[in-house]
């Protein structure tokens, strides 16, 4: 006699699942990977202020009768471009000026998205993400990107590393600071308005943040943090993403919870073991 | 001993027949908080020339515009007027140099703030330093990458800190990191933000001795700013005095007399040895020769 598959493995069959799955392993690495970087350079709060304002995006979308998708790349884009300059123009501190700039996008977008109400589908599901949203075509994506990613860090490893810690320093070995800088801010955008659709704005900033600090936390080298980070995205993504299959609950927050639980895990070997070591 | 020294960059002839090579060569330099014309200049009109194998200082007091002006020179800092040559080549107003020249420049800054855990060890770390500018894969030259780094450590005494993590650094080891970080690959300029801030006695021995052997057997030229007049006057070959412009030049002898530190400092300004002295009734001592290496 045998017994029948538990639910989540039933749960597997569906093609919806199947690409969920997929989704939270490339965003979930996306995430991590990326993350490893911005969260040395300071920018987690730039990735949050990025994410609510790709709400904004999404209703100018849905105003102009065009993809959402489409929309949200040049203009998380664009963003991100506007608001790096006026940090850097600006007499203001970083943090208020991305406050401004995030509550306020986000409460343009919240008033148009309820005017265009039979229009834009669930607030919700903007919100928090939506895995029977994701397509093949934005996997495809995905993927293609996260190899760019990979390709890119891996290039520019020498210039991020003295970008992060001084900038003098940076400028004196050769690096072009303002354009290593500029592109940064270009493909982490690209990456949080391609990844909403899954995550949703308003937890977008924890697939940047979270993974990546608890990397950070147990890594006891630059060779063993980017792999640490992007592989911690990966399984929260994967598990974050069966669960929300499983019991039914939105995906995004799931997937953060379980991140939650890496970052506690990662807090207590740091307190237990000692780092991670790789190659010199 | 003069080194030959092989031009780099177009524009006017880095060695002569007849004298050292010029490796750095500053022309009415001058530097505002902004690039505009407009912007009130914190350093003006700065011109002078550093020779390979000397050691030169750059003397003032607070305020006086030392780093602004290493800042500067080095394209850190944009500048509203003048031209900065490094081996021959020009410094773009946007703070380039070609990669051939760059690459023999190395800057040691005043201090270098990591804010929290860090994953970079030192030995990746020093290994940045070798590593040329541009796009490269972190394993291309693993081997030669990690022989360089493993001999700089050896030269700076910090072998024995090559897996600690950058964050975990105190001021001082900080210091002999950083210099293992410029002295991982062949160079020709060296310019030092107060080096020696942070050391102790025993490790800022090593380190002048370090720049001495540097600059007399690879023929490096070395700029510090120091508030370490005794130093300066001990090791030096040339000190620039700076508050705002170039207040005088020449040797610590000429450049560090009462009289011009007076002038830099202003009205009142005793060194402490010149004071101590003349209340003991003794003529203050010569300036002792270098470190031996």
């Amino acid at each position: 006699m045998t017994l029948p598959p538990p639910e989540w493995l039933e749960l597997l069959r569906f093609p919806f699942m199947q690409r969920a799955l997929v989704a939270g392993l490339l965003s979930g690495s996306l995430g991590g990977l990326l993350g490893s970087v911005a969260v040395l350079r300071q920018l987690s709060f730039f990735s949050d202020a990025l994410g609510h304002s790709a709400l904004l995006g999404i209703s100018l979308g849905v105003l102009l009768g065009v993809e959402p998708t489409l929309v949200l790349i040049p203009f998380a884009v664009l963003f991100a471009l506007a608001v790096s300059q006026l940090v850097e123009r600006s007499q203001l501190p970083s943090d208020a000026l991305l406050n401004i700039v995030y509550s306020s996008s986000l409460a343009i977008a919240v008033v148009l998205l309820r005017l265009l109400s039979s229009r834009a589908g669930s607030l919700e599901q903007l919100l928090f993400g939506d895995i029977l949203a994701v397509s093949w075509g934005d996997l495809l994506l995905q993927a293609l990107l996260l190899a760019g990613v990979l390709t890119y860090l891996l290039l520019t490893r020498r210039s991020q590393i003295l970008v992060s810690l001084d900038r003098g320093l940076a400028v004196s070995q050769g690096v072009a600071v303002g354009w290593q800088r500029l592109l940064f801010v270009v493909v982490l955008a690209v990456v949080v308005a391609l990844s909403i659709k899954a995550v949703g704005v308003l937890l977008i900033s924890a697939f940047v943040v979270i993974p990546a600090c608890s990397a950070r936390l147990i890594s006891g080298s630059f060779a063993t943090y980017l792999p640490l980070a992007s592989g911690i995205g990966a399984s929260c993504g994967l598990i974050g993403l069966l669960s929300s299959g499983v019991f039914n609950l939105p995906s995004g927050p799931c997937v953060v919870i379980v991140q939650l639980l890496a970052f506690l895990a990662a807090l207590l070997v740091r307190a237990s073991r000692p780092p991670l070591r790789g190659w010199g | 001993m003069l080194k030959t020294v092989p031009s780099i960059g177009s524009g006017s002839a880095t060695s002569t027949a007849t004298g050292p090579e010029v490796v750095l060569q500053v022309e009415g330099l001058t530097v505002g908080w902004g690039a505009a014309a407009s912007d009130r200049p914190v350093v003006e009109n700065v011109s002078f020339r550093l020779a390979a194998e000397t050691d030169t200082a750059l003397v003032g007091p607070n305020g006086a515009g030392k780093s602004t002006l290493v800042q500067a020179l080095l394209g850190i800092l944009p500048r509203q007027a003048g031209s900065v040559r490094v081996l021959g080549a020009p410094l773009s107003p946007h703070g380039r140099l070609p990669a051939a020249v760059r690459a023999q420049v190395a800057y040691l800054p005043q201090q270098v703030s990591v804010r929290g855990r860090f994953p970079l060890t030192v030995a990746e770390f020093v290994g940045l330093g070798w590593e040329p500018s541009g796009l490269r894969l972190p394993w291309a030259g693993r081997r030669e990458r990690r022989a360089a780094v493993h001999a700089a450590l050896e030269r700076t005494a910090c072998a024995d800190l090559a897996a600690r993590l950058i964050s975990e650094l105190s001021t001082g080891q900080w210091k002999r990191v950083l210099l293992a970080f410029c002295v991982v690959r062949p160079r020709r300029l060296l310019v030092l933000d107060e080096a020696q801030a942070g050391l102790d006695p025993q490790a800022a021995e090593q380190f002048l001795r370090l720049l001495f052997d540097l600059r007399r057997s690879e023929g490096w030229a070395v700029l510090q700013i120091s508030h370490d007049l005794e130093m300066v006057r001990r090791t030096c070959d040339r000190v620039l005095c700076l508050n705002r412009s170039l207040r005088c030049q020449g040797s610590p002898e000429v450049a560090l007399s009462p009289a011009q530190l007076e002038r830099l400092y202003g009205r009142g300004y005793v060194p402490y040895h010149h004071h101590h002295h003349r209340e003991a009734g003794a003529a203050p001592p010569p300036p002792a020769a270098p470190p031996q290496p």
